[in-house]
């Protein structure tokens, strides 16, 4: 394989005083699904945060197809086409279904002021581009009969599946998704994991995702990255990992204490 | 209670034609001056408080660069207009990143400084005294428009040119912003109302967005500070007071958040009222029939706040007030 | 009180250079550094404008200083406390002070009386307000703009109902504004003298109050953490009470201090201090008690310092000014965490 769509080598972040990462180190190879586990508090979430651009980390560096985002902000690291969700979805809610999807559309020259005035017959072509393309995904995804509705009037596992669907309108190279299935029913979950397989099959997008069902994390991804107390403390592919014992004494350790 | 005030008036005020002419004029004015506040507030979710503020720095602007410098009133406009929206970028730097109530208190103590300089820079503002002799350019075209209103019998209405252009400009900029709403442009500035994190995570720079947001609404007070300019024929820092933004937000809030076209029936309603107040005849002094119209206008601001903040025209669903 | 009260200089009075180092050393000590501050700009005013002006003005400074620091103490409780942006509270401190002038000149009554008749009037429309708005509006969940926006309408009806009943001509109360009182070449009015020993030594009052007294305490934990304050068993509701009586009474009083300072009320006196106010909150950290202390105090030297360099008629315009800096060179304020931005 060649060389990795995301390298992050040892990224450290502290909160007045308490190291939420700690040397956090850890590859996602092109076209795969990688999941990241790890107990409470291990600093997945503020790692994801760092990598997006939402949190400066103290040191480290993120490589992202050969090109360092560390110190970026979070909008041009997502120009990049690396896109997340939120562990809390961030459906707007006072916005038509449809609107959340076309929002997300890259290359939009009537999101600007001057493009609207100099490129408006542009503009126009690419917003019909952009609503089929929503209404295609929204079609995929089974909320098309939802699409002029207010995202707000979404269920909880509506709004994810709003999320997942809206950051392919970024088409996106690289998805990092906080949690996806945590609130949502099973069976809205096993279309999700069963759209997340697709797309990296059929489109070559790569996956890495948070998550704490471990059945899921077993049954559904390449590669697993293991993180405890802020440090990434083991990785590979499921079988292994499972029955690493560093990765089994975090897991322990953690049920102790808790 | 609103209506109160109106079984005492005496009804010879509404049917006078100067009344009408006057309170729309204003009307027109704070409309103008409210359609940014709509923009920064009802679709940027950025809580200006300092548009009074921008209304000062344009109005001045032009008033200075006309009577001192000595610059056609055609020129001045579009500079005023410039300088007040590079004065918005300029206070939107440093603190638009700040909490949004931080923002908002920023905001204020800015228009307060510009008021305190309009009235103590004497030398530049004219002070207390006021800054007068900007407005000839201004008054020919008036005279030509109010010869032209013959036909229609207004010729002896001094003030009415400026109404039908004020009128004329708002409906423009009103349906601009309209239109500019629902562009893709319009639809991020929803967005970062909405969260500023959700569309940041989209590539969206939403910074830049709210940056936009607070030039634009520059503009519009100083457009409409220019308009307050001519129907005074001289300007003084009093009509910059922060007062004149709240009374704004209760336009804002009357008329509903997000709805440029609501600005406007506010705008109407609470000009319509404040002037009609002027006639009352009650048993009061000056200075008492002031204070209680803003009694009113407090009391009315808190209770459609409580009790309708989607305001008459608001969509529930979009309703921004409730976030 | 606590060293981290004592008075100390805002770095804005266009002290731009070695800002990054500054802002390291003031993450550790901030008092300290803001104290040094002051010291450092007093010492540059003295060798540059004399010892007698610099302490003259440095006098006046303490005594705006004392109201600033008690009407900027309830703001920040008030906005710690509930979140609530208060537009109002300058109104309050003009509630304040034409209770007393009702007291003292209407009903005749000793100022001291009127004083008391001043904390105690205006704190039960503190309380007054909580019940009939904040309480229930928080119960509805209301947002940020919408509780800034009662507020200002709040605002509104306090100030012209005051200007409808009492008109706007200057009010003065039965204080002797004529006489003053020497010192080491210093001049100071009688009742300025009062006002300033009376407000500190409430102030000072306050500040151990907050420091070890239980109620105290617990206003200022609520003040920093609501939640973890109410899941750690404080009785809230207690203590947003004890909260208003607090912020409304300490501006009832700083109000009628105000007033005797400068000599005359009129109904918009609150709403000019408000800014002043504010500035004051952020400067010491919003939420944080002893840093709106402090940074009443420090506002109060900056604005009667300014007047040695520029017009005194620029004052108010200070005040804007440096809260406008703090806001973009530490908008954390002295004594403030960052996380809270």
């Amino acid at each position: 394989m060649t060389e990795p769509l995301l390298e992050v080598s040892d990224v450290a972040k502290q909160f007045g005083g308490i190291r939420a990462v700690d040397g956090a180190s850890f590859d996602v190879e092109r076209g795969s699904i990688t999941a990241l586990i790890g107990p409470n508090g291990a600093g997945k979430t503020t790692l994801f945060n760092i990598v997006t651009g939402f949190e400066r980390g103290d040191r480290g560096t993120i490589v992202l197809d050969g090109e360092r985002i560390d110190r970026r902000p979070p909008h041009t690291i997502a120009r990049r086409r690396m896109v997340r969700t939120f562990q809390i979805t961030k459906a707007l809610s006072a916005m038509p279904v449809i609107d959340n999807m076309a929002l997300a559309a890259p290359d939009q020259p009537g999101e600007h002021l001057t493009g609207l005035l100099l490129r408006a017959p542009v503009a126009r072509r690419r917003e019909k581009e952009v609503r089929e393309r929503a209404h295609e995904l929204l079609e995929v995804f089974g909320l098309s009969d939802k699409a002029e509705e207010y995202a707000g009037t979404l269920s909880g596992g509506q709004r994810k599946l709003l999320e997942l669907a809206r950051a392919l309108m970024v088409e996106p190279r690289l998805v990092l998704l906080d949690e996806p299935m945590a609130g949502v029913n099973p069976s809205l979950g096993r279309r999700l994991l069963d759209h997340m397989h697709e797309l990296c099959e059929r489109d070559g997008v790569t996956f890495l995702f948070i998550e704490h069902d471990m059945d899921v994390v077993m049954a559904h991804s390449d590669k697993v990255v293991v993180m405890a107390q802020g440090a990434t403390i083991a990785s590979g592919p499921p079988a292994q990992v499972r029955s690493d014992q560093a990765v089994i004494d975090a897991y322990l350790g953690a049920q102790v204490k808790a | 209670m609103t209506w109160a005030p109106f079984l005492a008036l005496s009804f010879e005020a509404f049917g006078s034609l100067d009344f009408w002419i006057g309170a729309m004029t204003l009307a027109g004015i704070y409309a103008i001056f409210t359609l940014g506040l709509q923009l920064n507030v009802g679709f940027t979710g950025v809580i200006n408080f300092g548009q009074a503020g921008f209304m000062a720095i344009g109005a001045y602007t032009m008033g200075i660069l006309v009577a001192d410098v000595g610059l056609s009133l055609w020129l001045a406009l579009p500079i005023a207009t410039l300088v007040t929206m590079a004065a918005g970028l300029l206070i939107g730097l440093p603190s638009l990143r700040l909490r949004a109530d931080y923002f908002a208190i920023v905001t204020i103590a800015f228009s307060e400084i510009i008021r305190y300089v309009a009235q103590n820079a004497r030398g530049l503002t004219g002070g207390n005294q006021g800054l007068l002799g900007f407005d000839s350019q201004w008054i020919d075209v008036s005279n030509a428009v109010q010869d032209g209103l013959a036909p229609v019998g207004l010729e002896d209405q001094f003030l009415a040119p400026l109404l039908i252009v004020t009128w004329l400009t708002l409906l423009v900029l009103a349906t601009a912003l309209r239109y500019l709403q629902g562009t893709p442009w319009g639809r991020v500035l929803r967005a970062v109302r909405e969260d500023e994190d959700a569309v940041r995570a989209l590539g969206k720079n939403a910074f830049a967005y709210k940056l936009q947001s607070i030039a634009i609404a520059a503009a519009l007070g100083a457009v409409a500070g220019y308009f307050l300019a001519l129907n005074l024929a001289f300007l003084n820092p009093n009509s910059f007071e922060p007062l004149y933004t709240f009374i704004g937000y209760a336009i804002l809030i009357l008329g509903g958040l997000a709805s440029f076209f609501g600005v406007i029936v506010g705008s109407v309603v609470v000009y319509t009222l404040l002037e009609a107040t002027r006639f009352l005849e009650l048993p009061l002094s000056a200075s008492q029939v002031a204070a209680l119209r803003f009694v009113v206008v407090g009391l009315v601001l808190i209770l459609l706040v409580a009790f309708r903040p989607q305001g008459i025209f608001g969509k529930r669903q979009e309703m921004v007030l409730g976030d | 009180m606590e060293a981290e009260a004592s008075p100390a200089q805002p770095g804005a009075l266009g002290r731009r250079e070695g800002r990054a180092s500054l802002r390291t050393t003031m993450s550790a000590n901030p008092g300290l550094v803001a104290a040094g501050i002051v010291l450092a700009i007093a010492v540059a005013l003295i060798a540059t404008q004399g010892l007698q002006p610099v302490a003259q003005t440095g006098l006046n400074g303490l005594i705006s200083g004392s109201y600033f620091a008690l009407g900027a103490v309830g703001l920040t409780l008030v906005y710690g406390t509930l979140k609530l942006v208060n537009f109002a509270h300058g109104d309050l401190l003009t509630f304040g002070a034409y209770t007393a002038f009702v007291a003292n000149i209407t009903l005749g009554l000793p100022i001291l009386l009127a004083v008391l008749a001043a904390i105690v009037v205006t704190a039960a429309l503190g309380v007054f307000t909580e019940r009939v708005m904040w309480r229930p509006m928080r119960a509805k969940g209301a947002g940020l703009l919408q509780l800034l926006l009662m507020t200002l309408g709040l605002a509104f009806v306090i100030r012209y109902a005051i200007q409808f009943v009492a008109g706007t001509a200057p009010r003065t109360l039965d204080v002797d504004v004529t006489s003053s009182v020497g010192f080491l070449g210093l001049r100071i009015g009688q009742t300025q003298l009062v006002v300033m020993l009376a407000g500190f030594a409430v102030l000072i009052g306050v500040g151990v109050m907050l420091r070890s007294t239980s109620l105290g305490r617990q206003m200022r934990a609520l003040s920093d953490n609501f939640d973890l304050a109410e899941v750690s068993g404080i009785d809230t509701d207690r203590v947003v009470m004890a909260t208003w009586i607090f912020a409304a009474g300490l501006a009832g009083l700083a109000g009628v201090l105000y007033t005797s300072s400068i000599g005359t009320m009129t109904p918009n006196l609150g709403f000019f201090l408000l800014l002043t106010l504010f500035a004051a909150v952020i400067l010491g950290g919003i939420g944080n008690a002893y840093g709106a202390l402090a940074g009443g105090v420090l506002l109060g030297l900056a604005q009667e310092w300014s007047t040695l360099l520029v017009d005194a008629r620029w004052k108010l315009a200070v005040g804007f000014l440096v809260l406008i800096l703090v806001l973009i060179v530490r908008p954390q304020g002295l004594f403030g965490r960052k996380e809270r931005l």
